[in-house]
């Protein structure tokens, strides 16, 4: 239990930086010989991970057919991994190592973004092996390291294993105990590293958040965990740090003296897509605002870290979300928070079921599929301004984009002109065509003095054409490289829960009190969400941008 | 007067989404400017006049590749050129031209640009001008943004061939990166040359094609950049494959350490013809220089008997590490593409205990490397032999904006290797 508070308490932000993990971390790049080889000097990857076992939990699932073998396949193909890189696949069912690389070619062929090559696939599906057991069977796990030591010798792979645990959340704690009890979390003592890439959810509130990052810490040391979190590999979302602290003319302007409010929606046009009984667990409270909303808040809202490095960032980070009160009392939480439900409609040309209406899912149903609210981040940085928020399925169209309004002039020269210009704008849109957009007011060219307003627009595919690499792609190297920049921390997965649980709580209590006040609001499927919506942030003289 | 292929007409009300492209000829520089001008501002117009029904918006909604066109109100929006860079290539030889041309058509949807082709012709007689100008804008497939590219081709004649910056310079697109691209033997160090230099950021050349056995155009090259001229070498890019191979097979934990102890390094190319072309064999030795920290031994001597190797060594503290350059005649095939392409290279280290033999080799269509530890085989790795065409060098080279240090440095090891 001792060695167990003393791996949590490193965790705690501030005190990292002087902190074991970080350390650790450093010596496994100090260690890796592909930094000591001076002929890497200026070739793409200077650092080129270590061979090593990628052993896939859930490894006939759905998960590993459509992202991590076309991920590791992608990446291997590109030159980025060493070709002794081995996948062993572990799961319940009976196949030989022949049979599940059968079915990795046919996942390989259904999802992988370019065509599989005859002679790769081959030298690729060598490295492919299989390993039949059971998540809860220590034995099981036993046999894992016998074959694993097998495969280091016969591979190459020098002791270097990455763990992925590929399966439904209910099985982590059972595959992280066995693999411990394996022995199969050591390094240092040996050759080689040990890793964990876990995938969300991060539990389902903060106490199971909690529980997870305990069995997980009992095992693992923090800085061999990674939590993935999909969203934070895309291409957009790492730009959103190089728009902030790789130009000199916006960072000035971004804080509570130029900026009056920040919108940020992730909109969704599809429904549940048979997920029903995933979505009567999780609604959207769970699914997108506890992770992708919170996330893309803190990147937005977060201070420049002092290098850009793992934990330098993830602290900076944690500070955003502990800067949120989460003391959602009854009175805040009706005037800031509204939740909605789709009812059947028309999005786009389809016409489509209401979410009661769905399969699995309760005919009476109170879960959300929306949710809109107004959050403060209170530092010196951000105190009121306004952050409001908005996700939901079955929404108009599907559109992910942050939206910083600045405050008008002080005083408006302008009085003739026929429509006043509006505050200017700057708009980094995630999804679709991202890019990035500025509005400001112009001249309308004529003799009378109108003034418009414009948008100065600027389209990634414009001036980059290059395919952007999956998130999965770029997540999978950087946990191969020991980067965990773009991982989802324990103390950080802990501070996002810790708005959304009494949340979700107090949304349950109304429920069961059935009060009349706070019944959830419907919304035809196609809209923008319901009118309350609106309301929540039109009281403040503002309104939703339309998208 | 402008020629505009009009766009087809359907029962949607949208302009042609895929592409729209504009041809005109001037037979000035200030004429090719004007024109350039009209060209975009019919562009704009025929953009933003696109009146949409309700129907109409509707099915621009649905359609993925103009979706991403239409603005808050649902309209289209404005044609918008974006350039990176402008790219000046001057190619004296009409199939210069037609290669340079061809390479700029293939990069148009990845970089957009302006390009500029200058073919000065003879020095002598009066001087002319006659552009042809070609500009095209595109609904890329890829991203479904649209991308607006312009093509100039200049043929000059008489003394303007001379002064090839004063046509280029009222062409160039305001603050852009101008990257000079010199398909052929670059004159280096003549006037005609120094002047376009000077109105460019960064020069791109292929070693490949410079003259004879291309080591004094290499010596060019490394004054160039000791100018402070940034310079990318479309042969030094090809002999990436070879470097990665290299250094993979170095990364294996037993042999890392043996890149101290390196004893030899030998090196085939392939010679079909008569000359013995040494600039890829040198580039790869000033590479190993640099990174290992060689230092100059004896310079390299060229064979006085066709057929013969070329000698040289270097120096790492008191170990000589010998060098030797042989050619290899061959018929140039499927993958001995190109005079002076390498065709082996093999390293030997040598210390008490411990030899290590590291070896690429070229194959029909990938390079093989193998490294043996005391003579058994201990890594060995394999590699895709990239495509014989320059474009996507090009490309490459247009990607990367910045200094390559480490080509910088190997160039000046590998003219110091070769001259002396």
């Amino acid at each position: 239990m001792a060695t167990q508070t003393s791996r949590r308490a490193r965790t705690q932000p501030g005190t990292t930086r002087e902190g074991a993990p970080q350390e650790a971390v450093h010596v496994y790049h100090r260690e890796s010989q592909a930094e000591q080889n001076p002929l890497r000097a200026g070739l793409m990857l200077e650092r080129v991970p270590d061979p090593c076992q990628i052993v896939v939990f859930g490894a006939t699932g759905d998960l590993t057919a459509r992202k991590i073998l076309p991920a590791i396949y992608n990446l291997r193909r590109a030159g980025l991994l060493p070709p002794e890189t081995t996948v062993v696949g572990f799961s319940r069912r009976p196949l030989s190592d022949d049979d599940f690389r059968n079915l990795a070619r046919e996942a390989l062929n259904s999802h992988s973004r370019v065509p599989v090559e005859d002679a790769l696939w081959e030298d690729f599906a060598e490295g492919i092996f299989y390993h039949a057991g059971q998540f809860g069977e220590r034995k099981d796990f036993r046999d894992l390291a016998e074959r694993m030591e097998e495969i280091d010798a016969a591979r190459g792979t020098r002791g270097n294993r990455l763990f992925y645990l590929a399966t439904p959340p209910s099985a982590y704690e059972d595959i992280v105990g066995n693999l411990g009890r394996a022995g199969l979390d050591r390094q240092g003592q040996r050759e080689g590293w040990a890793r964990i890439v876990v995938e969300k959810p991060f539990g389902h509130d903060l106490a199971s958040a909690g529980k997870l990052n305990d069995a997980l810490m009992d095992v693992f040391d923090e800085s061999q965990v990674y939590r993935i979190d999909h969203y934070l590999g895309k291409e957009t979302v790492r730009n959103l740090l190089v728009f902030r602290f790789g130009n000199g003319i916006f960072e000035p302007l971004w804080n509570r003296r130029y900026v009056d409010h920040v919108q940020i929606t992730v909109a969704e046009d599809g429904g549940v897509d048979g997920r029903g009984a995933f979505y009567e667990e999780a609604g959207v409270g769970r699914d997108i605002l506890q992770n992708h909303l919170l996330q893309v808040l803190t990147l937005v809202a977060m201070e420049p870290p002092i290098a850009f490095e793992a934990d330098a960032l993830r602290d900076e980070k944690v500070r955003v979300l502990r800067a949120i009160d989460p003391n959602w009392t009854d009175a805040r939480a009706r005037a800031q928070i509204v939740r909605g439900q789709y009812t059947g409609g028309w999005v786009g040309d389809q016409q489509v079921p209401g979410y009661r209406e769905e399969k699995e899912v309760d005919p009476e149903s109170k879960v959300e599929t929306f949710v809109a609210l107004k959050l403060e981040v209170q530092n010196w940085r951000w105190a009121d301004v306004p952050f409001y928020l908005r996700t939901g399925k079955r929404l108009a169209r599907r559109a992910t984009e942050i939206a910083i309004q600045f405050k008008s002039p002080p005083l408006m020269l302008f009085g003739e002109s026929a429509t006043p210009p509006e505050p200017n704008v700057l708009a980094l849109r995630i999804q679709p065509d991202e890019g990035i957009m500025l509005r400001f007011a112009a001249k309308v060219p004529e003799l009378g003095l109108d003034v418009r307003s414009v948008n100065m627009d600027f389209t990634y595919g414009h001036s980059f054409t290059r395919d952007a690499p999956e998130a999965y792609e770029t997540l999978l190297l950087d946990a191969m490289l020991g980067d965990a920049s773009l991982f989802t921390r324990a103390d950080e997965v802990e501070a996002a829960w810790g708005i959304v649980t009494p949340l979700i709580e107090t949304w349950q209590e109304w429920d069961a009190k059935s009060d009349p006040d706070s019944e959830i609001c419907f919304y035809e499927a196609g809209s923008w969400g319901p009118e309350n919506a609106d309301q929540l942030i039109e009281r403040d003289g503002r309104r939703w941008r339309r998208l | 007067m402008t020629e505009h292929a009009a766009p087809v007409e359907g029962n949607v009300e949208i302009p042609d989404p895929q592409t729209s492209h504009w041809q005109v000829r001037a037979d000035s520089i200030s004429d090719c400017v004007d024109k350039l001008g009209q060209i975009w501002s019919a562009a704009a117009e025929q953009a933003e006049e696109a009146p949409m029904s309700e129907e109409t918006r509707q099915a621009a909604l649905g359609d993925p590749r103009l979706s991403g066109r239409l603005d808050a109100n649902r309209t289209i929006r404005v044609r918008m050129r974006t350039s990176v860079l402008t790219l000046v290539v001057v190619a004296p030889r009409p199939e210069t031209t037609e290669r340079a041309l061809a390479a700029i058509n293939a990069l148009h949807q990845r970089h957009p640009s302006r390009a500029i082709v200058v073919s000065p012709g003879d020095f002598d007689g009066p001087s002319t001008t006659d552009a042809h100008i070609y500009a095209a804008c595109k609904l890329s497939e890829h991203s479904g943004a649209e991308i607006c590219t312009e093509q100039i081709l200049v043929k000059t004649g008489g003394e303007l061939s001379q002064h090839l910056s004063r046509v280029v310079q009222p062409l160039l697109i305001h603050d852009l990166p101008v990257v000079l691209w010199w398909p052929d033997d670059p004159p280096f160090g003549t006037r005609q040359f120094q002047e376009i230099a000077q109105v460019c950021d960064r020069l791109l050349v292929d070693s490949g094609s410079f003259a004879d056995d291309g080591t004094r155009r290499l010596a060019g090259l490394a004054t160039v950049v000791s100018e402070g001229v940034t310079v990318s070498d479309i042969g030094w890019l090809r002999l990436r494959l070879w470097r990665e191979l290299l250094a993979g097979l170095f990364d294996h934990p037993l042999l890392g350490r043996e890149l101290e102890h390196v004893r030899s390094l030998r090196i085939d190319v392939a010679q079909p013809g008569a000359v013995f072309r040494l600039g890829k064999a040198a580039y790869l030795c000033g590479w190993l220089a640099a990174m290992l920290g060689w230092e100059g031994g004896r310079p390299l001597q060229r064979p006085t008997e066709d057929g013969e190797a070329a000698h040289g060594t270097f120096r790492r503290g008191k170990r000589e590490i010998k060098v030797e350059i042989r050619p290899v005649h061959t018929s140039l095939d499927g993958s001995m593409r190109a005079a002076g392409s390498l065709i082996r290279v093999e390293l030997e280290s040598r210390r008490a205990r411990c030899a290590v033999r590291a070896r690429i080799t070229r194959q029909r269509d990938h390079l093989l490397a193998t490294a043996d530890w005391n003579g058994a085989q201990v890594t060995r790795r394999a590699g895709r032999l990239e495509p014989f065409e320059e474009t996507p060098f090009v490309a490459e080279a247009l990607e990367r904006p910045g200094l390559d240090r480490i080509f910088e440095r190997s160039l000046v090891r590998a003219v110091r290797f070769i001259s002396g």
